[in-house]
């Protein structure tokens, strides 16, 4: 067996068509995505009456349900719903917003969790000594509380970024063309499935390792006030070393006081 | 100056403060000691109103009303005044020293940050930490910590500061340092009021002690009195015990 290399040549370059549909996909996704997950987690950890119930069901659909089954369903249902309000316009509409759709509604249930990890392990004890310098609880959640969240957060913000990366593959299957789709049709055309399917192989680890340097640089900036208990972590800079997610980020800021009591509690309660 | 009135709290059901009245006047430094569980911690925290107590009666910068009745605007006044040193420090991890001071400065008082920060390099001056204003906390020890603590509390010349057990949280070699720095402060007329287990402080710094147990007070009065003529077996059986763990 051997690779048609002209081939791949010829695929590589059609494909590349792909890559700014893929990464609008991603970073729309991630920008909607991150301040709803980041509210959602608020809802959660504040525990909203009602709204916290709804967030608790939502996360636990979408977690429960392979991605593949929400882009079918999205994908059925969007269409002729829309098509009860504006009419047939529904069905020629651009088939990536449906793709936005898809996987910013995933990527909420996703970063909904992370960041409620996150910002239980800033201590308690910080929101209280906010308040005990007389700022008021807003002002400390937004200057002490949520930073040091986001920071811990980042490493599974990163994972949840590249999971997206990856699963934005499946938008082919909602006719969007990206990378995928580009590169299935080229090898449909010329039943070179293989050769096709390396570009595509390349194109996305090159897009995740970008990915990864990109959130590996911004973790290093914003976690500069950690960086001298933390043993300090190089990237490492081989592909495919995607980290597993930092769960003994608190370990770092929840320092154990003796006081257990007063430590266990949530800061809301205290306010 | 600040005066409280049979304060109450419980925890579902457990009455753990069971009416504990207070009286600060200026330059006091009173030390409240007492048995581990005994409700020190409950009653800084709502004196300070970090919790809301469930009864009693507090007269403090102009608020003078039952707990339950504060409105967020007293609760506000309540917390501009006073000061409080946290066991385990507290300090703001993202922010460096300075800034830990200056922030409650340029946030909540609204001090413009050249200013802030001249008042915070004073008060870091005054803990001996000048030269660690740049250093996040991860980078101090825990005795440095606690003394940026203290600053943070010292820069916003609050009419009293509260302490709980500014000490306990340290390795015993860092203990002195901290005390050193609270003597300082003590002998220049900061009023204070300091949970602790450290009786060479409350005997000697302060001028009134505490004695509290099972969320009542049982015993107060000048240094000399509880420590050398204690009244009360109860205060008598915990100083014996504490005395003989020295
Ligand atoms: N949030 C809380 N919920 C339930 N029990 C509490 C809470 N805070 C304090 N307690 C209880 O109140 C009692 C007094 O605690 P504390 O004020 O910390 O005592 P001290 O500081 O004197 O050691 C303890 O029995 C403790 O378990
Ligand atoms: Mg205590």
């Amino acid at each position: 067996m051997s690779l048609n290399t002209d081939f791949m040549g010829k695929v590589a370059q059609t494909a590349i068509q792909g890559v700014p549909v893929t990464l609008q996909i991603v970073l729309v996704a991630l920008l909607i995505s991150l301040p709803i997950g980041c509210l959602f987690a608020l809802i959660r950890i504040y525990r909203i009456k009602g709204l916290e119930q709804l967030v608790k069901l939502y996360v636990s659909f979408v977690r429960g349900t392979p991605i593949i089954a929400q882009i079918l369903i999205v994908y059925s249902a969007f269409p002729s719903l829309l098509n009860m309000f504006i009419g047939k316009v529904a069905f020629s509409i651009n088939p990536i917003y449906y793709a936005y759709i898809v996987f910013t509604l995933n990527s909420i249930a996703t970063l909904t969790e992370v960041f409620r990890s996150a910002l239980q392990t800033v201590d308690k004890g910080q929101m209280e000594a906010g308040l005990m310098v007389g700022m008021q609880p807003r002002q400390t959640f937004w200057r002490i509380i949520f930073p040091q969240a986001l920071i811990s957060a980042l490493p599974n913000i990163t994972n949840a970024a590249l999971y997206l990366i990856k699963n934005s593959s499946l938008a082919f299957i909602m006719s969007v063309k990206d990378i995928t789709a580009i590169a299935k049709t080229e090898a449909a055309f010329n039943y070179n499935f293989l050769e096709a399917y390396l570009v595509v192989w390349v194109y996305y680890l090159i897009i995740c390792y970008s990915a990864e340097v990109i959130f590996y640089l911004l973790e290093r900036y914003f976690s500069k006030f950690r960086r001298s208990t933390k043993k300090t972590t190089f990237f490492n800079w081989k592909p495919l070393s995607i980290r597993q997610p930092d769960l003994s980020a608190d370990a770092d800021l929840a320092k154990g006081g003796r006081d257990e009591h007063a430590q266990n509690r949530p800061f809301k309660k205290r306010l | 100056m600040l005066k409280i009135d049979h304060l109450k709290k419980g925890y579902e059901g457990n009455e753990i403060l069971k009416g504990i009245s207070l009286d600060v006047n200026k330059g006091d430094v009173i030390s409240i000691i007492g048995p581990s569980g005994s409700g020190k911690t409950t009653l800084l925290r709502n004196i300070t109103t970090l919790e809301r107590a469930d009864g009693g009666h507090i007269q403090f910068a102009g608020v003078d009303k039952d707990f339950q009745k504060l409105s967020s605007q007293d609760i506000q006044t309540i917390r501009r005044n006073v000061g409080f040193v946290f066991q385990n420090y507290n300090l703001f991890n993202n922010k460096t020293a300075l800034q830990n001071i200056t922030e409650g400065l340029i946030v909540a008082r609204k001090v413009k940050k050249s200013e802030a920060e001249k008042i915070a390099l004073k008060a870091l001056e005054r803990v001996g930490l000048s030269d660690r204003q740049n250093h996040y906390p991860s980078q101090l020890s825990g005795g440095q910590q606690q003394r940026v603590g203290i600053a943070r509390a010292v820069a916003l010349n609050p009419q009293v500061i509260f302490f709980d057990e500014p000490t306990s949280a340290l390795d015993p070699e860092l203990v002195g340092e901290v005390l050193k720095v609270m003597r300082d402060l003590a002998e220049s007329g900061t009023t204070m009021v300091v949970v602790t287990h450290q009786m060479n402080f409350a005997r000697h710094v302060s001028n009134k002690v505490i004695f509290m147990a099972d969320g009542y007070i049982v015993e107060q009065g000048s240094p000399e009195e509880v420590f050398a003529h204690p009244s009360e077996t109860r205060t008598k059986e915990f100083l014996t015990d504490i005395l003989a763990n020295v």
